[in-house]
């Protein structure tokens, strides 16, 4: 791996997704989920806000890489990047990495945002460790865009790639809300849901916020679903994105 | 430099080869042309070369190094320009090829290379603005960027207008005499004979001709002279043997006492031995 190249890949990578609009889409995003913020009551806030979070760190995740790849497919551009010397792995790194990076900075928009109007007394003042929700959303955003690359190897177009990651995202995002808001009860779904990528990134992120009694809540099922994240995004990584990345390239060279 | 031996290879989902043992070899320095019918192997074959499709079997040699040998650094002596248009639209040319350059050890001079193509004062135009030509000449850039030694070009003269498909044929030869080896598919068989030294005809996988046009046209050309003369206000034409045409005293004597249309060789062009050695109209093709 050539660090200086990879660099490279990744301004070049942030450069095209504000080039292609969707950096502007995801900081309008991020507005929107502001404005909606400000209107909920204080009672919620400190659930919808990690909520929204994750909603970003998850599906905008995969939309946001599938826009990318659709791009690329129609123009071809992988073709050219597969006769330079930047390796396959490089490649999908700096993929993997720019749209963390693209997410991190919308992400903590909608959170600073927040932070600026606790300490301004518009909002009751949300708690958090600054570090631990930077750990979430890094950890499940780079999950979640490498899941997001690996389904876009399968579909040909972005209108295929948004009714499967439909699909696959509202069957275990829909047990993971439930459980947020209370719906399903009990230490056992609590521990059973944990096999749920969603609700291990819903953990995660909640983790990263204090509770009611104004501490951190970090128990055996945030370093699980952190370990889960971790493990599941380097699996996803070597045996799924980086040994397919070669077919799927040649694919769309015209074979 | 390039010497591939019994090349052969499968896709996955074929049930039979597509490549059928292959065999040629590209001297430095030399422009070979890679001719045949669509569905031939053309584009695997070269796909093959450039290492983007790999588990072929036979033996392929870069410079004498088994191509499997080498790793991504294969990259920095080889340029390759698609026969379709590979940028990101919604950059300039210029923040398309800087990007790319950056990629490379060694960095050819942008500004000359965009310059001689015609596209200098258009480097800040968003490249989805470009016309189909502008995006073939910037592809050339895009293949020369790194100053390669091989160059790798799919039918790099289509879509362009004569003016620029002559100064991308001259921008080929300048190549080619600097010390460059070029490898070229193309339909547009005018170029193939005014670029190649050696062409390849492949059918169906097997090659079934590698020769200079010259030697093709002499092989595959009737060995003939041709005469058109006015005679009694009508044309006649008469054909004689090539062989001691010097000789031919009827020959001769209608040179001296006719008024002489036409005279011609029987030798072909490069397109009617595509069409007897690959049995398909290049039109079907185009």
């Amino acid at each position: 791996m050539n660090s200086k190249r990879l660099w490279i890949l990744i301004v070049g990578e942030l450069s095209r997704l504000n080039k292609y609009g969707v950096f502007s889409i995801s900081i309008l995003v991020a507005f929107i989920w502001g404005v909606v913020l400000f209107l909920i009551s204080d009672s919620v806030l400190g659930t919808f806000l990690p909520f929204v979070l994750f909603i970003d760190a998850t599906m905008m995740s995969v939309m946001y890489i599938g826009a990318e790849m659709h791009f690329e497919k129609t123009e071809s551009t992988i073709s050219t990047m597969l006769v330079t010397p930047v390796s396959n792995a490089e490649m999908v790194l700096s993929k993997v990495l720019g749209n963390t990076i693209h997410n991190l900075i919308s992400s903590l928009l909608i959170v600073a945002a927040f932070y600026i109007a606790g300490q301004l007394d518009f909002i009751n003042e949300l708690g958090f460790s600054l570090i631990l929700v930077i750990l979430g959303i890094v950890l499940s955003t780079a999950t979640f865009t490498i899941l997001g690359l690996v389904l876009s190897y399968y579909h040909k177009d972005f209108t295929d790639l948004l009714v499967s990651m439909f699909v696959i995202i509202f069957v275990l995002m829909i047990p993971a809300v439930l459980l947020m808001f209370g719906v399903i009860k009990g230490d056992f779904w609590e521990t059973f849901m944990l096999v749920n990528p969603m609700q291990a990134v819903l953990e995660v992120i909640q983790g990263g916020f204090y509770n009611a009694a104004g501490e951190l809540d970090l128990d055996y099922r945030y370093f699980l679903s952190l370990g889960y994240i971790l493990v599941g995004g380097i699996v996803l990584y070597f045996f799924w994105a980086i040994p397919k990345f070669q077919d799927y390239a040649v694919r769309q060279s015209g074979v | 430099m390039f010497k591939v031996e019994d090349l052969r290879y499968k896709y996955p989902k074929n049930p039979s080869d597509v490549i059928n043992g292959i065999s040629f070899e590209i001297a430095k320095g030399e422009i070979f042309g890679f001719l045949g019918p669509s569905g031939a192997g053309k584009s695997t074959t070269q796909k093959i070369m450039i290492k983007i499709l790999e588990d072929f079997r036979g033996t392929i040699s870069y410079n004498g190094k088994d191509i499997r040998e080498y790793g991504d650094d294969f990259y920095e002596d080889i340029g390759v320009s698609f026969e379709m248009p590979i940028h990101f639209s919604k950059m300039t040319a210029m923040e398309n090829i800087e990007f790319f350059l950056k990629l490379y050890k060694r960095n050819a001079d942008v500004e000359k290379l965009m310059r001689r193509v015609g596209l200098w004062e258009h480097k800040d135009m968003m490249v989805g603005e470009f016309s189909k030509g502008m995006k073939i000449r910037l592809n050339i850039v895009r293949a020369l960027l790194n100053e390669p030694h091989m160059l790798f070009l799919d039918e790099p003269t289509n879509g362009l207008d004569p003016t620029n498909a002559q100064i991308l044929k001259d921008m080929i030869r300048e190549f080619r005499e600097a010390g460059g080896t070029v490898f070229i598919t193309s339909h547009i068989m005018a170029d193939i004979d005014q670029l190649c030294d050696r062409v390849a005809f492949i059918v169906e996988g097997e090659i079934k001709e590698v020769d200079s046009p010259r030697n093709l046209k002499i092989k595959y050309g009737k060995r003939t002279m041709t005469l058109e003369y006015k005679e009694n206000g009508e044309t006649v034409r008469e054909e004689f043997p090539m062989d001691g045409i010097g000789q031919n005293e009827t020959f001769l004597n209608l040179l001296q006492t006719k008024e002489i249309e036409t005279l011609h060789s029987g030798e072909t062009t490069l397109e009617d031995i595509f069409i007897r050695v690959t049995g398909v109209q290049l039109r079907d093709e185009q």
